[in-house]
């Protein structure tokens, strides 16, 4: 038996308010909160930005230092941005000059703003699902597209292949691991020179995974069957999404972000 | 009115495009069954492997639908299709891979699965998946991930899936047959609550003769027809019959026929472990001092010598997990060692380590003296003197036939392709594997063919050393004997040092010259059959039963005939009793 116990998405199973944040207002938040980011035109927008999603960080009990990692993979687009910003924009008061680069204020500000805009973005939709389990996403995405259902957006079948998706991931990466041990056990060699090669080293493990992926897809198929599983039709949920109290005064919050956001804004130019 | 009625019910799969149109896929995979269920009943279906009574269990509940003849489900007329989901909500199934029946990332909304799709309440949902995860003892690990748990504890969240529907009737189709020893015992006491307290009817479609005998009726199948029915003393009286199926005779039954053909006055019809107790007890034995046989083969030069090693998965990770605690024992050469142990107690992460696969933490391992690890040896070569089988070896086949697969092996290992074609035949005649299967494709073996086929792929490569990690697991009772043959052939023909993971003590104690018995990742005792089982009360503990005959010779010391405990095997006992058994 194998002992690889792998992470789905990166859910961090805590108890904290955030957590129990309905998953539909989470996401309806996290896209006011984007919303709001784009508005704000001054340094003061910024600081109110930073604290509302500092306190909800602090309030999530997810380690800081967690949504840093989650930052990471940003850098790299982060920084070829804030390069290209800082020195291609060439209004404004000028700062430094050597040769043809020279760097203004004005590309330190949008600079500033384009770390602030993509670094929160990302912070922010890291603890949307640092907070909520990828099965309470699949429920809320179901329940937010259930309207578009009419229209012929299929949202039942949707969110139960990502729940599928979601349940066979660690199934399968155990499987891939225990094929690979396998035929290296057979002197199989995945550490071969060439592309070309090591393609081919690989269709030991593939056509096996495949094989075992349709079986497992068919018996599948067959179990969902034996329980009565006919899509939607006549299909009830023992979850019932439904908001409370703290979903009410998180709205609140959002909405006073919002708003303080144009209001700074407003007083800005007047 | 019965439960389920079936009249000449026939069934063929349907044909697609021209490759399936071979004259085998055209027959009928059921072949006029007659059969009968009444509500309450506990029914066992019983037959080998590709015998049809799989196919026949998914005509029961509307998976499939009858080609001819009618199959009635307390009324309902299975050829109706406007029936389908009324069938399915009174017949429930729980199959036999614990993986591929779960749906849900979370236990309790997988329980939940099978409720929601019939359209109950959410509160009443929540009170049913309550109840039956508490029925299979499994509410503790309501909020647990799949994926975290053992087989066992799967199976039983699938069963409770099917609880949750409350059913009238379940049918477990081969449930037990991924299971170690203990998830198996707690599925079928669950199956038994559930028959007796219930009311639930149950079809239990089984390789497990121990489990036929709890039955109210058996059915045996055969090429889609049903070859004997009745309680199960009718049934498992007929024992060339039994075996000319494929099948195994129960213990008691085995022991009582074989001492009868002596000339022993035993009834024919002792079925049951405790009739057999009792017809000894009657009869009486004469004191006679048992001594052994002793047919130990000694062995000298130790091949593999394991010293100290400690194995943590994923170190300094929040999911670390100790696997292997201080483990020290030796293989010596041309034994057949067997490693036995309960699901995750270390086993197969153990057998990875003796060639190379899994580097462990702490410790050394040594070939032939030298430590597979140092400096001076070459890890790749290791893979080459001790071939590993894993499990469910025919998983990992990959090539169009089995003889290309094979050859992947002994390629690899750097045999020239005359050779290697060479070493290939040799290893499927050694297995048994007709020249006429060489060009099939995997997919066209039996189970236990595909099973023999894939460790042919290892001996091929002639190593030292071969170690097979559970090789019976999942076959029918032929599939298992043609392989615990081979594995001997190997040893006496080949002189191969065999190393075998199990978890039956059933199978080990006939073939294995040395023991290694693991609990939790630590070696709990190591020795022969007798050394390991003066520890009895160990081996309860590790989740490791006696063999079936052992448990006869229990049963008789607690009556207080004192009889010796080192009698493993029907062969041992008929010969004890033959000597000592009073003639009446």
């Amino acid at each position: 038996m194998f002992f690889l116990k792998v992470t789905i998405g990166q859910y961090y199973p805590v108890d904290s308010v955030i957590h129990r944040i309905d998953p539909r207002m989470k996401i309806l938040l996290l896209i006011l909160f984007v919303v709001g980011l784009f508005f704000v035109e001054n340094l003061f927008g910024y600081i109110v930005s930073a604290l509302v999603l500092g306190f909800t960080i602090k309030f999530s009990k997810v380690p800081f230092i967690f949504i840093l990692r989650g930052l990471k993979g940003f850098l790299f687009i982060v920084s070829f941005t804030v390069i290209i910003n800082m020195f291609f924009v060439d209004s404004g008061y000028v700062i430094f000059e050597y040769s043809f680069f020279k760097l203004t204020l004005d590309g330190v500000w949008f600079s500033f703003q384009m770390i602030c805009r993509l670094g929160f973005l990302t912070a922010a939709s890291s603890v949307l699902t640092f907070t909520t389990s990828p099965i309470q996403l699949t429920h809320a995405i179901e329940r937010i597209l259930k309207p578009f259902v009419r229209i012929g957006v299929p949202a039942h079948d949707i969110a139960m292949m990502m729940t599928i998706a979601i349940r066979f991931i660690p199934t399968l990466t155990e499987e891939v691991e225990k094929i690979k041990k396998a035929q290296m056990a057979r002197g199989a060699d995945f550490e071969g020179k060439g592309i070309k090669k090591r393609a081919k080293a690989f269709i030991p493990i593939l056509v096996p995974l495949f094989v075992s992926a349709f079986r497992r897809a068919d018996e599948l198929a067959m179990a969902m069957e034996a329980r009565c599983y006919r899509g939607d039709i006549g299909r009830t949920s023992m979850r019932k999404l439904r908001f409370k109290v703290i979903d009410y005064l998180s709205l609140c919050v959002g909405i006073a972000f919002l708003c303080s956001i144009l209001y700074l804004n407003y007083s800005e130019r007047t | 009115m019965k439960f389920i009625e079936c009249e000449n019910v026939k069934y063929s799969y349907p044909a697609e495009g021209e490759i399936n149109k071979s004259e085998e896929w055209l027959k009928f995979a059921v072949d006029g069954v007659d059969f009968d269920a009444l509500r309450g009943e506990f029914i066992a279906v019983l037959g080998h492997n590709g015998s049809g009574k799989s196919t026949f269990a998914r005509l029961l509940n509307r998976i499939f639908k009858p080609s001819e003849g009618n199959i009635f489900v307390e009324g309902l007329d299975a050829s109706d299709d406007k029936n389908i989901w009324d069938i399915r909500k009174k017949v429930g199934m729980v199959f036999q891979n614990p993986d591929n029946q779960i749906v849900a990332t979370v236990v309790e909304e997988d329980v939940a699965f099978g409720v929601e799709n019939i359209g109950i309440e959410s509160d009443e949902i929540v009170e049913r998946v309550e109840k039956a995860l508490k029925a299979v003892d499994m509410l503790e690990d309501a909020k647990k991930a799949p994926h975290l748990l053992s087989g066992g504890q799967k199976q039983r969240v699938a069963v409770a899936g099917i609880l949750a529907m409350k059913p009238d009737c379940i049918i477990f189709d081969e449930a037990t047959a991924m299971l170690d020893p203990i998830g198996r015992k707690k599925i079928i006491d669950i199956i038994l609550s559930l028959n007796k307290k219930e009311n639930v009817t149950v079809i239990l479609i089984t390789h497990f003769m121990e489990e036929a005998l709890l039955a109210d009726r058996v059915f045996v199948m055969e090429k889609g027809k049903v070859a004997l029915k009745g309680t199960p003393k009718e049934v498992f009286m007929n024992a060339g019959e039994i075996k000319r199926l494929g099948l195994e005779m129960p213990v008691g039954a085995d022991i009582g026929n074989r001492i009868r053909k002596l000339g022993f006055n035993v009834r024919g019809d002792i079925i049951y472990d405790d009739e057999l107790v009792d017809y000894i007890l009657k009869t009486g034995l004469k004191n006679i001092e048992y001594i052994k046989l002793d047919n130990k083969r000694n062995f000298k030069d130790k091949i593999i010598e394991v010293k100290n090693v400690s194995y943590v998965y994923g170190e300094k990770s929040v999911f670390e997990k100790t696997a292997l605690k201080n483990v020290s024992f030796d293989i010596y050469k041309g034994e057949i060692a067997a490693l036995i142990g309960h699901t995750g107690s270390g086993k197969s992460t153990l057998v990875q380590t003796l060639n190379g696969l899994i580097k462990p933490s702490e410790g050394l391992i040594l070939y032939d003296g030298k430590n597979i690890w140092g400096n001076d040896f070459d890890i790749k070569n290791i893979r080459k003197q001790v071939g590993i089988v894993f499990q469910y070896p025919e998983n990992q086949f990959f090539e169009e036939t089995i003889f290309k697969d094979a050859l992947f092996g002994p390629l690899n290992m750097g045999f020239s392709e005359k050779d290697a074609k060479e070493k290939v035949i040799e290893a499927f005649a050694m297995v048994g594997i007709d020249e006429a299967l060489f060009e099939k494709s995997p997919f066209e073996l039996s189970g236990g063919q595909k099973r023999r086929a894939a460790i042919a792929g290892v001996i091929a490569m002639s190593p030292n050393v071969l170690i097979l990690d559970e090789p019976t697991a999942g076959l029918d009772p032929l599939g298992k004997n043609e392989i615990l043959k081979n594995i001997r052939d190997m040893r006496d023909r080949l002189n191969m040092t065999v190393v075998m993971v199990s978890h039956s003590m059933e199978e080990v104690c006939g073939i294995a010259d040395s023991i290694i018995v693991m609990s939790d990742g630590e070696i709990l005792i190591c020795g022969d059959c007798d050394e390991v089982f003066s520890k009895n009360a160990f081996l309860e503990k590790a989740g490791i039963y006696p063999p079936n005959v052992n448990v006869i010779f229990k049963k008789l010391i607690d009556k207080g005939v004192s009889v010796p405990l080192n009698i493993y095997n029907v062969d041992e006992a008929v010969e004890f009793f033959k000597e000592r058994l009073c003639s009446s």
